[in-house]
Formats: structure tokens, sequence, C-alpha cells
């Protein structure tokens, strides 16, 4: 019993952490129909600004992630400007492409920078963990972690229904067209879309660091954990990343515990699968595509 | 605007195929006052660290040998000349790019980093009639095959976990009773872990757990709850660095941290120790060399003298074991070609087999398969935060701290 709440507790946990780190993922392929392919690597450039300002300041991580996320925003909102807007209404492979390129050149300017090496921010208080009856532990760097994560996924979707800013962000995803002729200027929204996504990647990144080792050659990973953890949820939702980050977190935790550990990853897939053959949408996610309007 | 999407696309395309690419220019032939040796190295990938450490060793090698003349064969000295390429940590590239250093005429060969990627290339090297001494591919599996132009300069996969619980069985007091192993799922991690579980079983331990993790995961905290209710007194790992620190740091998180640890390759790194802080005290690994190894050449001298050399070369940072078995591979190679008298593969490959060396990376010798079976391990303990050779005892720098956290 106590094995089973264990892993219980420790998939949410890590659960709600890939919900952050899915969040911008999905909201960028929900409202810009982009598959951002480098948003690995933007995770990981949030885990090096607070790996930085760790070193130079000696800032705590936690603390980090606000200007982690800061960074990133700068850098989402002007590549999208600069760079993807360029391609917006091009053919998916070909976004799928310039994002790879992206992902590529990104994880190498890391390995220039900061060497292939892993490295962690350590804490001093992130491994420590509170006993809880029946000797089950809760670990008090991933507990931070997670409840920032609902915190700001939940405040995300807040902001997304209830600023003005958030309903144009809305509102261009559903029908650029139309909501150009509202007075919505598309191309500052999509750069704003972006730049929100990676600055939400960054957060999570600097989480990552704290919790857990990174080097640039784990952007793939994260980039896939956000795929699958969008899809399971729903895209272009933010409540529906978190949801698919919990069931992925859970799926693997469990899964660990009741087949041979090898095979973890294979259970997340295979749900992946399962969802997508019974509700394509995704868990929470709406039949969005077919409203959509393409102009 | 259609024009600037062009140029963009064009560019950024022209990018990625740089970034992807690096695999070289078209071949010219080997000059005959040059000792020209092929290394295909994982640059980029998962591998990429490492791969930089191994390229480090190979490039010292070449350094000292050309700073004291070159190799004597038949009456010339000859420089040595690495030619390096990416093989992006994929074992399918290793092979490629073994394939066309035979078609540039490269016959001589320096290992990849890592099991995979050697197997890999080790297939094709057997095939073309070239020649590989491998620096860092230790999976018996490689061995196995039975190739004739494959040499290993490194003590094989089942020392890595058996030479840590041989020094537990020798020096720890109070002698822990149950043993936990976890290990990455990948050829080389499960054959240490197997090796050593059947010594454990050996010596009189109880195995109270086996548990295998995917590759490169940064998660192991399945496989430590269901270690957990059945009250370890070490956690074995065999795995690389990002599981090994994901063992200790979640073990911390879950209640585990009056255990001891053993974990293969990762402790004598230094990227452990900033990684783990604290938690790192204590913890047991293996290594293939340490600069207490006994032996030395007239190239590289002792293994004291080898750290000095590099230290000098690399702003007075001391080398990893990866960057001496490089060095190691690359002067058995110079060796036997010494010993030959020419450079051609299949005469070196007859004297590579009959090396009897003693050497800064200890003793080179290899049996049938080409593995060097005379080299033992060295344990070393992380104490007051940097790795120290605790056993064998007659190449130890301190004596083992048990309980290490007590």
């Amino acid at each position: 019993m106590s094995q089973f709440l264990q892993a219980t507790l420790y998939g949410l946990l890590q659960g709600c952490m890939l919900g952050l780190v899915a969040t911008g993922f999905s909201l960028v392929w929900g409202v810009m129909h982009v598959v951002n392919l480098s948003h690995g690597a933007f995770v990981l450039i949030g885990a090096y600004v607070a790996l930085t300002l760790h070193q130079a300041l000696g800032l705590d991580p936690f603390v980090g992630m606000l200007p982690a996320a800061l960074v990133l925003f700068a850098l989402g909102y002007g590549l999208q400007r600069g760079l993807v807007n360029l391609v917006i209404n091009a053919p998916i492979f070909i976004t799928l492409l310039l994002t790879f390129g992206l992902e590529l050149l990104f994880v190498n300017a890391l390995m220039v920078l900061f060497s292939a090496d892993y490295r962690s921010i350590p804490t001093g208080y992130a491994e420590r963990s509170l006993v809880l009856p029946l000797d089950v532990r809760l670990p008090i760097g991933r507990l931070i972690a997670a409840l920032a994560s609902v915190a700001i996924t939940v405040g995300m979707g807040y902001l997304m229904r209830r600023t003005r800013t958030g309903l144009t962000i809305l509102a261009t995803g559903m029908d650029r067209g139309a909501a150009r002729l509202m007075g919505i200027s598309a191309r500052h929204t999509y750069a704003l879309t972006f730049g929100v996504a990676a600055a939400l990647a960054g957060a999570a990144g600097a989480a990552v660091g704290a919790v857990s080792t990174f080097s640039p050659a784990d952007a793939g990973r994260f980039t896939l954990f956000s795929f699958v953890a969008a899809v399971l949820g729903g895209l272009g939702n933010t409540s529906g990343a978190l949801l698919g980050g919990l069931l992925l977190g859970l799926a693997e935790s469990w899964g660990g515990q009741l087949l041979p550990g090898t095979l973890i990853n294979a259970v997340a897939f295979g749900m992946l699968v399962l969802v997508l053959a019974i509700r394509p949408q995704g868990l929470v996610g709406k039949a969005y595509y077919a409203s959509r309007v393409e102009v | 605007m259609k024009t600037s999407w062009c140029c963009t696309l064009s560019t950024l395309l022209a990018l990625t195929a740089s970034a992807c690419g690096s695999k070289g220019d078209a071949g010219t032939r080997v000059a005959d006052d040059k000792l020209v040796l092929g290394a295909s190295l994982s640059a980029t990938g998962a591998l990429a660290r490492e791969g930089a450490l191994t390229r480090e060793g190979y490039e010292l090698c070449a350094e000292v040998i050309n700073a004291k003349g070159g190799v004597p064969v038949g009456g010339k000295k000859l420089k040595v000349e690495v030619r390096f390429q990416d093989d992006t940590s994929k074992p399918d590239t290793a092979g490629q790019l073994v394939e066309r250093f035979n078609d540039q005429g490269v016959k001589l060969i320096l290992g990849p980093y890592g099991s995979a990627t050697t197997e890999a290339a080790a297939a094709v090297v057997e095939r073309n009639g070239q020649l590989m001494t491998d620096s860092a591919g230790a999976d018996d599996k490689i061995f196995e095959k039975n190739y004739k132009r494959t040499f290993a300069v490194l003590s094989p996969a089942t020392q890595y976990v058996t030479s840590m619980v041989l020094a537990l069985h020798e020096l720890a007091e109070p002698r822990p009773k149950r043993l936990a192993f976890i290990s990455a799922d990948d050829g080389f991690s499960k054959t240490a872990t197997r090796a050593g579980i059947a010594k454990a079983r050996a010596l009189g331990f109880e195995v109270v757990g086996e548990e295998y993790v995917p590759s490169g995961t940064s998660d192991v905290s399945s496989a430590l709850t269901k270690i957990k209710p059945e009250k370890p007194d070490v956690i074995f790992s065999s795995a690389h660095f990002v599981e090994a620190v994901a063992v200790v740091k979640q073990s911390h998180e879950l209640g585990l941290d009056k255990v001891g640890f053993a974990e293969t390759i990762a402790p004598p790194t230094a990227d452990f120790v900033t990684s783990l802080g604290a938690a790192a005290e204590g913890v047991l690994g293996s290594t293939q060399w340490t600069d207490a190894m006994s032996g030395s050449d007239k190239w590289f001298g002792s293994a004291k003298d080898y750290a000095a050399t590099f230290a000098a070369a690399h702003k007075g940072r001391p080398p990893a074991y990866h960057n001496a078995q490089a060095t190691a591979a690359c002067l058995a190679l110079a060796l036997a070609v010494e010993a030959a008298g020419t450079t051609d593969p299949t005469k070196v490959r007859d004297e590579l087999a009959k090396l009897d060396a003693q050497t800064f990376f200890g003793p080179i010798k290899f049996n049938a398969q080409g593995m060097n079976v005379v080299k033992p391990m060295s344990v070393i303990q992380v104490q007051g935060g940097k790795p120290v050779a605790v056993w064998p005892k007659e190449a130890a720098a301190a004596k083992l701290k048990w309980p290490p956290r007590g």
C-alpha cells in the first residue's frame, strides 16, 4: 500500500512538471498550427539561464524561473516575428523543418557555450522530503516545482479567458481572418503567443534544473514529452496540457510498479495510441480543427 | 514576400545541413611519411561529452609522440595524424564513417566512444581488413563474435560491478549484507550487472533487488520504490551519468539516504560531485584508470607522469579515465606499428595480438577475443568532494570510509 501511494504521489509531482513543460507547446500548436520542434531547446535554455544566474548571483533556481521566463519571452517573441512568421502560411512540414533546424542550432549553441556536460542546480533543500504517514515521502523540490506548475498553468488559463490579450490570442487561433477584421494584429498576436509559450518553457526549464539533471542533448526528450502530454490532454488548452502531463506521470509511475522498468516508455506511448484511437481530440480538447477557418 | 521566404528557407536549410553534417571532406590518400589513424567519435548527440574526452585522449597521444619525433617505422619516424569524424553518437553512422575511412585508405582505426558504436564499427573493420584499437567499448558482446581485428585496451564490462562487490567484500567493516542492483537496459550495463550479481551471490551476499531502467532516463523512482521495502544496505547501479545521479538524488527524496551507493562510471567524473553536492560523499565508483595505477612506458612514463602531461596541456585540469583509455588505445596501436616495422594492417594486427606491455594505463595484453584481461579495474570513493582510489589495496590512495555516511 505504501509502495502504491508513494508511486502515485511521485507520479503526480512528476506529471505537474511535465504539464508545465508541455503547456507552451500545446498553446503554439493549438493557436498557430505550428508543431514547435525547438520547444525542448527552449526548456533547456531556461535551465541554463537559471544555472548561470545561480552561479553568478547565487539565485535560487525556483526564483530563477521568473528571469528565465523573461529571457525566453523576448527570444520567443523575436523569433516568431522575425522568422517563424515568414513561413506561417506554408504547409506544416515547412514549419516542422524550420523548428527542427532551430532546435539543432540552439542545441549546438548550448554545447559550445556550456559544453555537453550534465548539470544540475543544487539547492540544498530540493532533495529533502517531508515524511507522510506509512513512510511515504514528499520531496520538497518536486513539491515546489509541482505547485509552481499548477499555479502557472491555472493562472495562464484564467488570463487567456479573462483578459483582452488572452481573448485576442484565442480569437486569432480560432479564425485569423475574422480576428483581423476585428482589428487584431495577427502578427503581433502570434509573436505574443510564441513568446508566452517560450516563457513557460523557460520557467519549466529552471524548475527541471533544480530537481533533475540536464544537458543540451536532452532537448529532444523534452519535445517528445511535450508532444505526448499535449496530444493526451488536447491542443490549445492550458489545462489540457497539465492533465496530459499528470496522466503521463501517473502512467509511467504505475507502469513502473506493475511491469519491468524498461517497459515504462511503452506504457506511456501505448496510452497515447489508446487515447488517439478513442478520443482523437484529447481528453479535454474540442473538435478544434473542424471549426477552424484557414485564410 | 515569396523571395524572402525562399532566402530564409535556403539559409536555414544550409545551416541545418551544416549542423547535421560535419561528415568531413572527400578523402585524400594516406601519405607515406605519416601514421594516419581514423577516429569516428561522438562530437554531437547523447555521447558528445564522453566523445570530447576521448578526442582529447587521442589528441594528446599524437602530440606527445610527435613531440618525441614520431613512431620509428623501418628507418623512418612517422608523425601521428588522427582524422576525426562525428558519428553523432549513432552506431549506424559510426559504421559508415569507418567504411569511408577505408575508402580513403585509412586502415588503422581508433575506436568510437561507447559499446554500441564500437560494436557497429568492429563489424566494418573486420569486413574491410582494417584494424581497430577499442578505447571505450567494454561490452563483452563485442568480443563474443570472435573478431580478429578489434583489440580493447580497457577491462571488460564484467569487471565494472564485480570490482566494487569485491572491494566491499574485502574492505567494508561492518560488512553489508543486503545488496540491491539497478541497471540501465543497454547491453554494457546489463552485462556488468549480471556479472556483479553472480559475484555477490558467490561471496555470500544477499541480493534483495534487481531492477532495470530505460537507458538515459532521469527518473528511476519506480525502481527505487520497488527496492525500498527490501531495506538494502547498498544500492549498486550500473548506469550512465544521468541515471547514476538520479539514483542518488531520488534515493534521498524517497528516504533511502542511509544506504551506501556503488555506481559504475559516474562517480569518478568531476560533474558527479558538482551535480550532487554533499549527496555525492561516500559514493563508490569503478574506474578503468587512476593516477595511482602501476606501470610505465617510454612515451608517457608512469600514470602520474601522464596526469601531469595532460594537466599541462589542459590548463591544469586532471585527466578523466576516458582521456587515459583513449590515449592507451592510441599507444597500443603505436607500439604495434613500431614492432611490425610497417603500417600494413595485417602485420600490425599480428603484433597487437602478441603485445605484452606495461604502460601508464597498466598492463596491456590481449586474449584470443581481443580483450585486455590482465588489467585490473580500480574502485574509487568520493571523499571530501574528490574521487580517491580505495581498491585494490596496492593502488589505494586512501582507506575505504564505511559506513559511508556514518
